[in-house]
């Protein structure tokens, strides 16, 4: 486990306060929580400095009063970092990371039609699995989108 | 990657006016592909909501018929994922069976794929002798399982099944055969001209764009990048099992279908490994119906690529949170790429050669730039215009 | 075999679609067309254009997105026309039936003429499935919900 948490130890020199809470669950499992206002900083850092080149995806969850966004990111296929942080639900918006990681782009589109996340300087976000009638702002996802709610839209 | 207008005109007396939801909005000057907007969902049913619904054990079904071709690699990639919640440790003769039955699954698909990939061409005859000698994968698969498709060898804990000594016999003649034909077809795919006419050449994929948009699997070590979760971060018995990570360098169709095909050689190996040393011992072990708070995310390599799923649990019997990402949407924005720039002929076997789950990828909308004029074709009516 | 009966006279036409499935019923019908089971010796041919179709089969548990193209694809095909929905999803929607975005049953939409059940079916028994009833229909049965 020395090189999981060698990579924890980067991330706390480079973001220093930025960095919330860490832990390492078993061999190649790293999650890490970081502040909103850093996840540019430490995703440019992570791809261009500790080489975690890859996006496995972006995880989108409704904890209540906020939405929590999941990035996880691959080290050479291998070690999968999930890079944490939690965002107001009434103002649910971060910057986009397609710049550095052209291959998020689907991945934010998703977790926008599922949650209402907007990502700043996304090329395009409009809706990609929704259907062509699904109503603006009904965000599946969230807690308080019940199933008979969604049903009735769904089976229109 | 370019995105031309959403607005799409049905076109042609077999679509009459109302909307058509597409998979695919190319905008083209001529016959060429000057730009691509995905806009997936034909197959969207909510699942991920409906995860926080079920059972943990009740969800292993669910699981499973997220897809029909990589069934497998969904309920160990789900399986794990809540093993590792409850602290769970699972017996090696499981993991050994779990190997066993990813692998044929691999064969299973890539065959199919490769199947398909000759129908796209054209090359019906490759396709009905593929599918002929596929199934006997899928009566192998039935052999052990009980059914060809969603074998439901999996549960929380192990594996429901055992395969038993007298088994095997069968298992290793079918694996003879099956490493006999792909051998024959291996040969075949690098010698038969229709084929590399089509293939060599189109829809590269250079090193750096694969990474920087994410791709995986075949399709990723097709463009030379030696990433495959089973080597990567292995799991299972995989960690035990020796095995070659199949790379090529030329990026095109091509490179994916020797890709494919010489992997299903090496799962033919792996397979006959894990039946040679497969541990005795228990195959499932008890697990508790409730499961403490945590997170887990667990990956397989399934088929098509690397599989995530993302658990997060909250104390009680059900889940708080399910995520899937799919490999072929992993796919998408690398495929877009190889695309660009393109001629439309081209695009069906381009979009095959991701190997897309099927109706995902059957409808796609065309903007041409030049005229403003709209229309919405299936892949056969793009193949029956594109050559004539 | 009863399959030789029909295949002397009229060869059906039959066309697939699927609404949003897992293609595990899709995968076992293109099989039913290959030369392991070859569907095509009782004169089943897969046809891709409704215009030319008898009989649709379906797969899938209908999923918003594809319900409109479905009730189209069934508006195109000539009369007389019959649906034969196939697998869990086709019959009631099966483990999708309470997702969003979802309807659950080809019959929730159009008449069905026959339910072949499984998760998947076999070929065998999809073939076997269409066979029934084309055997039906050449016996002017009538044919109807819960045949």
């Amino acid at each position: 486990m020395e090189k999981e948490h060698e990579i924890i130890d980067k991330l706390q020199q480079f973001l220093k306060e930025d960095v919330l809470e860490t832990k390492v669950p078993r061999d190649r499992r790293v999650f890490v929580s970081i502040r909103p206002e850093a996840l540019k900083k430490a995703v440019g850092f992570l791809v261009n400095d500790l080489e975690f080149k890859h996006l496995s995806t972006i995880t989108g969850s409704d904890l209540g009063e906020d939405l929590e966004l999941i990035y996880h990111l691959a080290y050479k296929g291998s070690i999968e970092l999930s890079v944490k942080t939690t965002i107001p639900k009434n103002n649910p918006s971060v910057p986009t990371i397609t710049d550095a990681i052209p291959g998020a782009v689907l991945y934010e589109r998703e977790v926008h039609d599922l949650l209402g996340v907007v990502f700043e300087g996304h090329p395009d976000l409009s809706p990609l699995i929704l259907p062509e009638d699904w109503p603006q702002g009904v965000y599946p996802l969230r807690k308080e989108e019940k199933f008979e709610e969604l049903r009735k839209i769904g089976s229109k | 990657m370019g995105y031309g207008s959403t607005i799409k005109v049905p076109f042609g007396p077999q679509h009459p006016a109302l909307k058509e939801p597409a998979n695919f909005i190319f905008d083209v000057d001529g016959d060429i592909v000057v730009g691509i907007k995905p806009r997936i969902g034909y197959n969207h049913r909510g699942m991920e909501k409906a995860f926080e619904l079920r059972t943990y054990l009740q969800n292993v079904y669910l699981a499973e018929r997220i897809c029909g071709i990589c069934s497998d690699a969904h309920a160990t990639a789900y399986v794990q994922g809540v093993e590792e919640l409850l602290g769970a440790e699972v017996p090696p003769r499981a993991k050994y069976i779990r190997v066993i039955v990813a692998e044929l699954e691999r064969l299973h698909s890539h065959s199919l794929w490769v199947g398909v990939a000759a129908h796209e061409i054209g090359f019906d005859t490759l396709f009905m002798y593929l599918w002929r000698d596929r199934e006997a994968v899928m009566n192998l698969l039935e052999l052990i399982s009980g059914n060809r498709v969603h074998y439901a060898m999996n549960t929380i804990g192990g594996v429901r099944r055992d395969i038993p000594a007298d088994l095997i016999p069968k298992i290793k003649q079918a694996l003879d055969f099956l490493e006999e034909r792909t051998k024959y077809y291996l040969n075949m795919v690098k010698t038969e001209q229709t084929i590399l006419k089509r293939t060599v050449g189109v829809g590269v994929l250079p090193p750096k764009d694969a990474v920087d948009l994410c791709a995986v699997g075949p399709t990723l070590r097709a463009s030379g990048i030696k990433n495959d979760v089973r080597a990567d971060d292995p799991y299972a018995a995989y960690g035990e099992i020796p095995f070659n990570v199949i790379t090529h360098d030329q990026g095109d169709v091509f490179s994916r279908m020797l890709v494919r095909v010489e992997e299903m050689l090496e799962s033919v190996n792996m397979t006959r490994y894990a039946l040679d040393h497969m541990p005795a011992g228990m195959i499932r072990v008890k697990v508790p119906m409730a499961v403490p708070k945590g997170e887990a995310v667990s990956r397989v390599e399934a088929p098509r690529g690397e599989l995530i799923h993302y658990a997060k649990s909250n104390g009680t019997t059900k889940l708080e949170r399910y995520k899937v990402r799919s490999p072929t949407l992993g796919n998408i924005p690398a495929v877009c790429k190889t695309l660009m720039g393109g001629h439309l002929a081209d695009v069906p076997i381009i979009l095959a050669g991701i190997d897309p789950c099927f109706s995902c990828m059957d409808r796609m909308a065309f903007v041409d730039v030049k005229t403003s004029k709209h229309w919405v074709w299936t892949t056969q009516e793009l193949k029956r215009h594109t050559s004539k | 075999m009863k399959a030789f009966d029909w295949a002397r006279t009229k060869s059906p036409w039959v066309i697939h679609f699927n609404t949003g499935g897992c293609n595990g019923c899709d995968i076992e019908l293109v099989a039913a067309l290959t030369p392991g089971f070859d569907v095509e010796r009782f004169g089943i041919l897969l046809e891709g254009s409704p215009r030319h179709a008898d009989i649709l089969a379906v797969t899938g548990p209908v999923t918003s997105q594809v319900k409109d193209r479905l009730v189209r694809i069934y508006e195109q095909m000539p009369e007389p026309k019959h649906v034969v929905a196939i697998g869990a999803c086709a019959l009631s929607g099966a483990p999708f039936k309470d997702c969003y975005c979802v309807h659950g049953g080809i019959d929730t939409i159009l008449p069905v003429d026959a339910y072949v059940p499984g998760c998947p079916p076999k070929p065998e028994a999809i073939i076997d499935g269409i066979a029934k009833l084309i055997g039906k229909l050449k016996k002017g049965e009538e044919v109807g919900k819960g045949t």
